[in-house]
């Protein structure tokens, strides 16, 4: 029997107070919280995860900080401004189109992404620069933005042929809706396909290669991983279903429980390996040849195509260009600055610091100003994509306390996944213990 | 008849010049007084000055950038971002600006464009406008750098602000600005046919048949140029002499 949480009740806020001398930390999390002295990421942030064996229990591994107090992702990205041999990396993937490259007008890569500007520079400087024969494939958002939309076509019609794999929208929103009550994690049906759609695409045409953009460690995970070319095939790879959890529940209860069906799962499922090894398919990093600047992908997708900036900043942050397809993509940040006290414009800030195209005290201001805005645009949409009427879920409805997603229980939901170490609550209103600006208030 | 001003416009982030795409991913050019030293000298009629990001970052710290420019410059300087008082502006007048530019204080408090009109004449003030595309023939204006709605209609909110006060009018597409794909002619046109008070275009300009199809198409005072001069893609002289020979009027 699968247990249902309940969450239609207050948190007890005993642990929550604001002199609380030891607090709990949650998800494994350092019980110290320590802000990077260059950017204005915390040691909070988790390392990218291997999705499909994520569950309530699964303990976090974060960001390293040097005995400097500098973070991991700006070590890399000093590294990347003045190691790296960026003119011997680009020779190494002329080597590697010139021992891939088509000659009987078949694609010879493939370029997983959604047309939004990282992966319209990749694909579009493969084929006009590196002359390789991409093939497009895009795994579709939980709920296109218009911009969104625009943006994804915009790559079409600036050269490529396209797979867009629309998951039936049902199963997305029953596995979305498991993965925000056991994780609170609205994002991670999205990160399935994304990890495991482009090799399972280059498995079916045999396109023996596969490009990714830049690397997870450039925002944080071990630096070791950037010495590679090749993506971990952990992360998209795995031998037996049985080991894989989706939203936080097997592939078993799944079935048994909320009434799936090995097909409704078929996206969602990683690749076996010996499929890959079998097909001889390689995925590389392109981030790991060129220097990676979203700022300047940015650029060039609005030169080289129609790409367009979403028309208003993303809530709770300042930018206009990046991550903009999703209307879900809100929440994902929302729930990031509830779980681990980072919100989006501490991922955007960090990243736009150690690119250089700001300073650390303009990101700890726009932090201060946007980190954690509750993102109210598209809320009552997405509550109600995440509800689950008894008629369009008669089996998978009756696991859930609630079918029905509101805003007080997506809001008591949230409190239940604050982690003391983080959050206090004083007349009812909740603050973060530690905040990047509450340094320069001393 | 209408004598076109050509105005460089030099957009401002701590102590760079900076320019975006869409007011978006502000990308670091240099030391804007090299720039604007150049521009002076190849003729140009006024200088904008705007601190682009004054409202996002809630600071104010253009005044030692206008300073500068004013010593070595001798034209009008216009100088926006961050002016939210009557004080604010005294001071960027101190520093050496001939005119001050006003959004996001304006929207916040629209009362602010009269008061600094009364203090200082209405020559004084240029209301700007960053306007959003909403629908066919319909824009909204947006404040801190093109990030938040208003709520405003773009014409209606130009006709107030005509009635507050207000000298000039700075118009700049957020849609098309930094793009190189032209100015938003219909927005140019509707918002010069909505006030009388001298209109600057701005947002877009990526060569110079953009610039004549404006003048030819509208009603324009004034015209903002910033990627083109900024990226050397032309150069002030070239761009007087083209006009001329064209027989559009400049101030040349």
């Amino acid at each position: 029997m699968v247990e249902i949480q309940k969450y239609l009740h207050n948190v007890d806020l005993s642990i929550y107070y604001k002199d609380q001398n030891s607090c709990v930390a949650k998800y494994g999390l350092p019980r110290e919280v320590k802000f990077c002295k260059k950017c204005v990421i915390s040691n909070q942030r988790p390392n990218s995860a291997i999705e499909h064996k994520h569950t309530k229990n699964s303990l976090k591994e974060t960001i390293f900080f040097d005995e400097e107090g500098v973070c991991e992702a700006c070590l890399f990205a000093e590294k990347k401004h003045t190691q790296i041999d960026w003119q011997g990396r680009e020779r190494a993937l002329v080597a590697l189109c010139d021992r891939f490259r088509s000659r009987n007008d078949s694609y010879d890569c493939l370029v997983p992404g959604s047309g939004g500007k990282d992966s319209f520079y990749a694909a579009h400087v493969l084929k006009n620069k590196y002359g390789m024969h991409p093939l497009t494939v895009t795994w579709a958002p939980h709920i296109y933005t218009d911009w969104g939309w625009k943006n994804h076509q915009a790559w079409i019609h600036a050269g490529f042929d396209n797979y867009l794999l629309t998951p039936n929208g049902q199963v997305h929103r029953l596995l979305t809706r498991l993965a925000v009550d056991n994780l609170l994690h609205p994002f991670q049906p999205f990160i399935f396909g994304q990890k495991f759609l482009a090799p399972k695409m280059a498995a079916l045409f045999n396109i023996p290669l596969v490009f990714y953009g830049e690397h997870e460690a450039e925002y944080g995970n071990s630096i070791f991983e950037t010495e590679k070319a090749e993506r971990d095939w952990a992360y998209f790879s795995n031998s037996s279903d049985e080991k894989v959890f989706l939203g936080g529940t097997s592939v078993a209860d799944l079935k048994h429980k909320f009434g799936l069906v090995q097909q409704d799962l078929l996206p969602y499922l990683p690749i076996d390996p010996t499929d890959l090894k079998a097909k001889n398919i390689e995925v590389h990093y392109l981030g790991y040849y060129l220097k990676w600047h979203p700022q300047s992908c940015y650029y060039y997708a609005v030169e080289h195509g129609s790409f367009q900036a979403s028309p208003e900043r993303t809530a709770g942050t300042y930018s206009k260009y990046n991550s903009i397809d999703d209307r879900i993509d809100d929440f994902h940040y929302y729930t990031t600055g509830i779980k681990f006290g980072i919100g989006r414009a501490t991922y955007d800030a960090a990243q736009e610091i150690r690119s250089r195209d700001i300073t650390r005290e303009e990101g700890v201001a726009l932090v201060k100003k946007y980190d954690h805005e509750f993102p109210e645009r598209f809320a009552n949409e997405i509550f109600a994509y995440l509800s689950l009427p008894v008629k369009e879920f008669p089996i998978a409805s009756k696991q859930f306390e609630s079918p029905t997603m509101d805003r007080e229980y997506f809001l008591k939901l949230c409190d239940k996944f604050r982690s003391p170490h983080l959050w206090y609550n004083e007349g009812g209103n909740w603050h973060l213990r530690h905040a990047v600006w509450h340094e320069n208030q001393a | 008849m209408r004598k076109l001003r050509i105005i460089p416009r030099l957009d401002i982030k701590g102590h760079n010049l900076i320019k975006g795409v869409h007011l978006e991913g502000l990308r670091i050019l240099g030391d804007p007084s090299a720039f604007s030293r150049r521009y002076y000298e190849e003729g140009a009629d006024e200088l904008l000055y705007i601190d682009s990001v004054a409202s996002l970052y809630e600071r104010n710290n253009i005044l030692g950038v206008v300073e500068k420019v004013a010593n070595e410059v001798f034209v009008p300087l216009t100088v926006g971002g961050g002016i939210r008082s009557v004080e604010d502006a005294r001071a960027a007048l101190r520093s050496g600006a001939d005119k001050i530019a006003i959004n996001t204080a304006a929207v916040r408090n629209p009362n602010l464009i009269k008061q600094v009109a009364e203090t200082f004449g209405n020559q004084c003030v240029v209301a700007s406008i960053e306007a959003k595309c909403v629908s066919s023939a319909k824009w909204e204006a947006y404040i801190d750098n093109g990030r938040e709605k208003t709520g405003l209609d773009v014409m209606e909110w130009a006709q107030q602000l005509e009635r507050l006060g207000a000298g000039e009018v700075l118009i700049t597409s957020v849609d098309n600005e930094g793009t190189q794909k032209g100015f938003d002619i219909s927005l140019i046109k509707e918002i010069s046919e909505a006030v009388s008070i001298p209109i600057i275009a701005s947002g877009g300009m990526g060569s110079l048949h953009h610039l004549v199809e404006l003048v030819q198409k509208t009603e324009v005072d004034a015209v903002a140029i910033a990627h083109v001069l900024h990226c050397d893609k032309n150069s002030l002289e070239n761009i007087y002499t083209v006009l001329n020979d064209l027989g559009i009027e400049t101030r040349r």
